[in-house]
């Protein structure tokens, strides 16, 4: 009870501050820093001032008063990125029409959502929000810090970060939207269609745009277009302002999207899922498009049965930008585990295999400049585990974002949410007494056990 | 003669038998109705001049003139004070040392809006992906306005409904004006002040047109928008859309053959107003995320802003103290989740103190403090609001107040959000709000000051126009509505009773059959949509309230039914819970007794 109430109390110090992110300041001593992009540095010190890597070396000393942890024997390694998330948001998909191009996610993020700390018990210091599946064009999507502890949702997104997109192939629009409705997209070609008409509107809704400036200068009285986020979207993707994150399992459908954006000359686009990557790994390489993948998760549809535990590894000797996301708010607690898999499968070094959840979902996402590696001049997002991050014995200990500690293994208390239930004091997710009594073998056994101890009667 | 007699019961009935005022009020329905077939004009009172001696005044917040009179003359309050002259045909109101103060304004409301038919709600919601069907939309890409929710052009005046019961209750807890809304979804419609008095249609009651926009998060159901992503970004190319065709219009009317005509859109227009800065969007908050979400979209499209439905003021108060908007805070307090008792012998029952457990319900009851702690919050900041009754039961209201006054509020600081504090928000202080001469006679007499556990409301004034109310009936059996039960003889449950559970698209029946009493009570239900019969356990009777739970098996899973009943005589009404399904509506009635 008394940690519930010091972490309510830390709680309200927080939500002063609306929408200044809050950024601290602090020194890790003797640690192995593993820079992912620069080598390994051991028994060396991380300086972190106002939020930023300021100094690594041997020997710092901070002003008096900054915080200190004691690194003797940990990796340090840059905080993890999840390129494929839906955590944090309180809208997934929505899928009332075949292109949502003009809702945005990132309207609302969710700052009470417990993954978001569960996804800091695992390292992950960042993640992208997504929009569902559920249509051809979903939303834009969200690039957010785990700022964990705000109630602000403004103080979650990632600051400066590229504006993003999620597409989908294949059976997820086909379903929702073209069986049974009698409307396109009912099969996979359709979804191109999808696609095709809206960069056509797009096109147009541009140069009505650049009619309506240039008659303004003649005529005062000229009539604006009529304001449509959608169109305004897709044009911004045109202009190469918004990064597509699709939605892929078929080498032929990714083949089509690449087609798609070769004639619209769209460059920033990035595969997700991309279970049969690996068979156009040379194609995606050549076009400079990235992957995002998981490390063996298939078969759960139709559309998934063939992949391979192997497709990191191949996209990432070809030459593909390749990352492992977590797409679930259970696989992102280790997705140091699902990178580690690429070192059975595939024989990826530590560092390929550590670039997969850090540099690699950065450059992804448009923000290798500020996150991703342990760099001078970057963002203070670090993970710090006992055991090697690829170890099967890792265990992560601190997670850091902004030089702000957000999760401390010592500290971490039984209940983390920011808010409650005023009638309810059962979460099923907090009660293991709760789980106990669903699992109909142990029905009873509580009850017995209480008895056979001489536990307290009431 | 028949018309006569009626007449005269209108104004004196009420007087002489001192009957319960439905009565009385279904009494003047059929009077006005009978004038209104016969063609003859319905006649005012013999005097429209009263008095009030040796009442406790409330001028307003924290202002008292005790021992002081109030008269009433022609809809307006003649005078307030100590030293008050008496006209000789005043009529005296038995009112002595009652508190008298300004009539209540319901700061947000739906009085007199009548709910939609439960058959519109029947498509449900569509989960994606799920295999079911879509809700007909005449195009996906283009939904009508009205598909999407999107009505900002409905009045008030459209489809208030002047006999609505809801009028009638909330004026018999002293509240004679409300800031009303039309039903609906994202932008519902046009609020407007409402007298809570009594009128043939809205025309005859209506104090003020338009005073905002109400605007909320609620999604369309089948339509875009589908959730609160598609509202928000609906809202702005709305918005923005509404300013480019005002500018349209502008120069279209300025020189009509410069441009092609502008083609009229009566959802934009009605964005006008607000683009104007005549009224604000009066914007639905309840959580403390939506408020932020409402800052945002301000700071964004820079409207004029109320904040209404607030619940979760206590975790932005500092956000709401920094804006400095109006603010309407939510009668709609949740009950405090009860202790369930063990169904049985409790010598039996073996229940193990689990720390885990104990901090769990340590949480929930901060929680619960931090929502009826959420008026004295703001309060203390300084922030005047009012109250939104928005699906809040009327009979509940009372007590939520006293709730949130036994949280730290002050009894002005409540008395400022039923009074001032709406008069001052609606722009209509000069006219309500406060007892002083010059103002309309809308007034609440109650017996003891109106905060006491044990106050009745005794008389209201609106316009000067009186209705009267009898003080706090003795307990007695039969299921008082306001008495919960309490001290009354427990309802007889044994015996059949049929139901009805409504769930979206689909209604089951049934009978539920008791045996016993008390809490001794067993029994069993049947099912149009479960065969054969299932046993009811956990019965439990608490005053007039009933409730049990049942276990069945829906396919592979058992489901617990947890059913909550209110038992009122012959007819039950409540809810039942299922599983993590939902809860629905219940009601049914007695088919035999024991």
């Amino acid at each position: 009870m008394f940690k519930i109430l010091n972490i309510l109390n830390l709680l309200f110090l927080v939500s002063f501050a609306h929408a200044q992110v809050t950024k601290g300041s602090l020194l890790i001593k003797n640690g192995t820093i593993l820079t992912v992009t620069k080598g390994n540095m051991e028994n060396t010190d991380l300086l972190v001032e106002n939020g930023k890597i300021t100094k690594i070396g041997k020997g710092l000393v901070a002003p008096t008063g900054t915080e200190t942890i004691d690194a003797t024997g940990k990796f340090i390694m840059p905080g993890i990125i999840d390129a494929h998330s839906h955590i944090g948001i309180d809208v997934v998909n929505e899928a009332s029409r075949p292109s949502t191009a003009d809702v945005w996610v990132g309207d609302a993020l969710d700052p009470l959502d417990i993954s978001v700390y569960r996804a800091l018990a695992g390292g992950v210091t960042a993640s992208h929000a997504m929009h569902g599946s559920a249509n051809a064009i979903g939303g834009e999507c969200e690039t957010i810090k785990h700022r964990y502890g705000t109630l602000n949702p403004e103080e979650m997104r990632m600051e400066g970060a590229p504006r993003t997109i999620k597409f989908a192939l294949g059976e997820n629009p086909m379903r929702v939207h073209g069986e049974g409705n009698r409307i396109v997209p009912a099969t996979r070609m359709g979804v191109e269609q999808v696609f095709r008409k809206g960069f056509e509107e797009a096109k147009a809704y541009m140069a009505a745009w650049e009619t309506y400036e240039k008659e303004k200068g003649k005529n005062p009285a000229a009539v604006k277009p009529v304001y449509n986020r959608r169109h305004e979207a897709m044009a911004e993707i045109l202009k190469g302002n918004i990064i597509i994150h699709c939605h892929s399992y078929r080498s032929d459908e990714i083949l089509m999207l690449l087609n798609v954006c070769k004639d619209y000359q769209i460059k920033r686009l990035v595969f997700q899922h991309t279970n049969e990557g690996f068979k156009v790994a040379p194609e995606l390489a050549a076009y400079g498009a990235m992957a995002s993948v998981f490390a063996d998760w298939w078969a759960y549809k139709f559309e998934v049965y063939y992949s391979t535990a192997y497709n990191a590894a191949i996209l990432t000797k070809n030459g593909v930008v390749t990352s492992i996301n977590s797409d679930s708010e259970e696989y992102i607690r280790h997705l140091y585990h699902e990178a580690a898999k690429t070192q059975r499968y595939g024989s990826l070094s530590d560092d390929e295999a550590l670039a997969l959840i850090t540099i690699n979902p950065a450059k992804q996402l448009g923000i290798d400049q500020r996150v991703g590696s342990i760099e001078l001049g970057k963002d203070a997002d670090i993970a710090i585990f006992e055991g090697h991050p690829l170890s099967v014995y890792a265990v992560p200990q601190y997670t850091i974002v902004d030089g702000v500690v957000r999760f401390n293994r010592s500290k971490d208390a039984a209940d983390q949410r920011l808010q409650a239930s005023a009638t309810r004091a059962e979460t099923g997710f907090f009660l293991h007494k709760e789980q106990h009594n669903h699992d109909r073998c142990l029905e009873g056994a509580y009850e017995n056990t209480a008895s056979f101890f001489g536990l307290e009667r009431e | 003669m028949i018309i006569k007699d009626l007449m005269f019961s209108r104004w004196i009935y009420p007087l002489l038998k001192k009957d319960k005022v439905t009565g009385f009020f279904a009494f003047m329905l059929i009077g006005s109705g009978l004038f209104a077939q016969s063609g003859i004009p319905e006649l005012t009172p013999v005097t429209q001049t009263y008095v009030l001696q040796n009442v406790q005044i409330v001028v307003r917040p924290g202002q008292i003139i005790s021992g002081g009179t109030v008269i009433i003359q022609d809809g307006l309050i003649l005078a307030a004070g100590k030293e008050v002259a008496i006209p000789a045909h005043a009529r005296k109101i038995k009112a002595d040392s009652m508190f008298v103060y300004a009539g209540f304004i319901e700061g947000l409301s739906q009085s007199g809006i009548p709910r939609p038919e439960a058959a519109s709600s029947a498509a449900g919601a569509r989960t994606p992906g799920q295999g079911q069907q879509r809700p007909r939309v005449s195009d996906p890409w283009n939904p009508t306005y009205e598909e999407a929710g999107i009505t900002p052009y409905v009045r008030v005046r459209d489809v208030f409904k002047a006999d609505d019961k809801s009028i009638e209750e909330m004026r018999k807890l002293g509240f004679t004006a409300a800031q009303v809304f039309p039903i609906g979804k994202m932008l519902p419609g046009q609020a407007s002040l409402i007298s809570l008095g009594t009128g043939k249609n809205a025309d005859e009651l209506l104090l003020k047109e338009n005073t905002g926009l109400i605007a909320s998060f609620s999604p369309a159901s089948g339509a875009f928008p589908s959730t609160i992503i598609g509202v928000i970004s609906r809202l702005r190319e709305l918005y923005k859309n509404a300013a480019r065709l005002q500018e349209y219009q502008k120069n279209y009317n300025a020189n009509p053959l410069s441009v092609n005509r502008p083609v009229a859109d009566k959802c934009l227009e009605a964005f006008f107003p607000v683009l104007d800065g005549k009224v604000p969007l009066i914007f639905q908050a309840p959580d403390m995320k939506s408020v932020y979400r409402v800052q945002s979209l301000k700071n964004e499209l820079k409207f004029g802003l109320h904040f209404a439905d607030l619940k979760e003021g206590s975790y932005v108060a500092d956000l709401l103290k920094a804006e400095g908007k109006p603010i309407i805070i939510s009668l709609d307090l949740p009950k405090a989740a009860e202790e369930k008792k063990p169904a049985t012998d409790s010598s039996k029952t073996i229940v193990v103190k689990d720390a885990e457990m104990e901090a769990l319900k340590a949480r929930t009851a901060e929680e619960m403090k931090r929502l009826e702690g959420q008026a004295s919050k703001l309060a203390a900041l300084g922030l005047p609001f009012s109250f939104s009754t928005v699906g809040v039961k009327a009979t509940d209201i009372k007590e939520t107040i006293r709730r949130m006054i036994k949280a730290g509020l002050t009894e002005d600081q409540a008395l400022a959000a039923l009074t001032t504090t709406p008069a001052a928000q609606l722009g209509v202080s000069n006219r309500f709000g406060t007892v002083e001469k010059g103002r309309a006679a809308n007034l609440v007499v109650s017996d003891k000051s109106y905060f006491d556990e044990k106050s009745s409301v005794r008389y209201v004034f609106i316009d000067g126009k009186m209705f009267e109310y009898e003080g706090k009936p003795a307990p007695k059996a039969g299921g008082n509505t306001n008495a919960a039960g309490k001290g009354a003889e427990a309802p007889k449950v044994a015996g059949k009773w049929s139901y009805t559970i409504k769930a979206p698209g689909m209604n089951s029946e049934g009978v539920l059959t008791f045996k016993g009493s008390g809490n001794d009570l067993t029994g069993e239900w049947t099912s149009s949509q479960v065969p054969g019969s299932n046993p009811i356990s956990n019965v439990s009777v608490d005053g007039n309230k009933l409730s049990f739970s049942s276990n069945i098996s829906m396919g592979s899973r058992q489901v617990t039914l947890d059913f909550n009943l209110i038992i009122d005589g012959n007819s039950l009404s409540g809810t039942v819970g299922v599983g993590t399904f939902g809860t629905f509506d219940v009601s049914g009635a007695k088919i035999d007794g024991q």
